[in-house]
């Protein structure tokens, strides 16, 4: 999750966690209301521009994040034609749903590039997650690099007694990365332990009632942003049900 | 012999942690000291072949660690991490010790043999059939020691063995070092603990930022001002020169030189 984050100085990346959190909600669920690619393709295309001017993450960046799911875009455009006729039909239906896909990960990912971890975490506790959550998640995160390190070590303690990793086909060598997974597992697990009793002997726990270091306030312009976000989800609401656009039946009656 | 020419590393991020160092020893016990970040562990990991130099050499009896695996040099230089449980993972004792003697291949009544000779050297015979995490601190750390021990190296490297060990299990541990260099082991300690360094030394390399800025007997050592180094001096120093005995390493030691001759203006029972 840290690694998404692109610190920059932008309107999306001063705008309150929250505002973002439901807009990226509403967005994903206003991409659930259409399956005709004429309006799918445009709305990735608004998104990828509102990451680019709003967010000032490039083009490059973006596409970079997305690059992982290309695989499933693929797969996705291959199969509908094989399983649906008119095979014209298939192909567009392919596009389309590979190209939500898209959107729905586009999305995610403008909220995590936009969104520090700590801000990102404080927003959904902010939202009414209990912050046992948010903490766990955050110490999670934290302990990444931790393990990854620890990993190196006991790698070489292993190296030391001529173990290596490198040799065999691919089920020996799956068994020799026992010899570094319990290890690494019985360390976590201590840390763990310690951790707890760490946060409990500091009163972790002791009141119902939180404060935070860091308080977060909506300002004018992040109620606007909410107020504007609405009206669009209504409108793109109104558009599907109410003129009975974006939508192609796939299921002919 | 190992030999260290001119050994500079460098690491991915840029630091430089070793600076020139020139380095030699053979079936002795040196004692590897300075503070934290001084680049002691980083050149401990190029005795083994953990590091590759980046610049200059390191040659273990004639073999350039560079063109050689851990895995290959692991037979000669041993290496015991500072915290044992970062290599446990056999249900028992015997097979933990086992697993450096298959590494290198040997048949299976090798292998026994090997793991009864390391666990006997290190005092824990009878510990075959117990899993390693259920053993004590002071266990645990002879416990590393014999597996790096059964694969025979002529040379053991010891990051901090007696770091957090109590004043039994540090005796044990102590004892099990002294044993394997009087069978003929070299020994590097890498260590902050200066009771282990008077006890067991015979030299000491003292690394200061990356460069090596003593080299020399231990006697010598002792008689620098050690807390400009941020090290303690042992008590057991300043008890022997008081009483006249001159320099002594272990309490045994300094009460045979007072009984044995006599020191004048010392009172004895």
């Amino acid at each position: 999750m840290a690694q998404f984050y692109r610190e920059r100085d932008s309107f999306l990346h001063h705008l309150d966690p929250r505002v973002k959190i439901v807009g990226t909600i509403l967005g994903i669920a206003a991409i659930m209301l259409y399956n005709d690619p004429t309006i799918l393709i445009p709305l990735f295309f608004i998104f990828l521009l509102i990451g680019v001017v709003l967010g000032k993450i490039s083009v490059w960046e973006q596409v970079t994040l997305l690059k992982p799911l290309l695989p499933i875009v693929v797969i996705t455009i291959i199969i509908w034609p094989l399983i649906y006729k008119p095979r014209f039909m298939g192909v567009l239906f392919g596009v389309s749903f590979s190209m939500r896909l898209l959107t729905f990960a586009l999305l995610t990912f403008l909220l995590l590039a936009t969104t520090s971890q700590g801000d990102l975490i404080l927003g959904f506790v902010k939202l009414g997650m209990p912050h046992e959550y948010g903490l766990t998640i955050s110490i999670s995160l934290r302990y990444i690099p931790t393990l990854y390190r620890l990993a190196g070590t006991i790698m070489d303690a292993q190296k030391s007694r001529g173990w290596e990793v490198e040799k065999g086909n691919f089920i020996t060598r799956a068994r020799k990365m026992t010899a570094v997974l319990i290890p690494l597992l019985v360390s976590s697990l201590k840390t763990a332990h310690d951790l707890s009793i760490a946060l409990e002997s500091r009163g972790f726990g002791a009141s119902p009632k939180r404060t935070f270091i860091r308080e977060i306030r909506m300002g004018r312009r992040d109620y606007m942003v909410l107020v504007l976000m609405v009206v669009f989800f209504v409108l793109a609401l109104y558009a599907r049900y109410g003129l009975d656009l974006g939508h192609i039946s796939i299921y002919p009656r | 012999m190992i030999q260290v020419k001119n050994l500079h590393h460098t690491y991915e991020n840029g630091r430089e942690v070793l600076m020139g160092i020139d380095f030699e020893m053979g079936n002795e016990v040196v004692a590897l000291v300075g503070q934290n970040g001084s680049g002691k562990t980083t050149f401990a990991k190029h005795l083994n072949g953990l590091l590759k130099p980046t610049e200059g050499a390191v040659k273990v009896d004639g073999l350039d660690t560079r063109e050689h695996s851990v895995a290959e040099l692991s037979g000669i230089v041993g290496y015991v991490f500072q915290n044992p449980e970062h290599m446990f993972f056999e249900e028992n004792v015997f097979r933990e010790v086992a697993l450096g003697p298959k590494n290198l291949g040997l048949d299976e009544k090798e292998i026994e043999e090997r793991v009864k000779w390391a666990l006997k050297a290190v005092n824990l015979e009878g510990y075959e059939e117990r899993t390693p995490y259920s053993l004590s601190g002071g266990e645990k750390q002879r416990l590393a020691i014999a597996c790096i021990l059964a694969m025979k190296p002529r040379y053991i490297i010891l990051d901090e063995p007696t770091t957090g060990l109590d004043a039994r299990s540090f005796e044990s541990v102590a004892e099990a070092i002294g044993r394997l260099h009087s069978d003929g082991h070299g020994i590097l300690l890498i260590t902050h603990d200066m009771e282990l360094v008077l006890r067991l030394a015979e030299r000491v390399v003292l690394l200061e930022n990356g460069r090596k800025t003593f080299d020399g007997p231990v006697e010598e050592f002792f008689s620098f001002d050690l807390r400009s180094y941020g090290l303690d001096r042992p008590e057991l120093l300043e008890i022997g020169r008081k009483l006249g005995t001159g320099f002594v390493r272990s309490v045994p030691e300094l009460i045979e030189k007072l009984s044995g001759e006599g020191v004048d203006g010392a009172i004895l029972p």
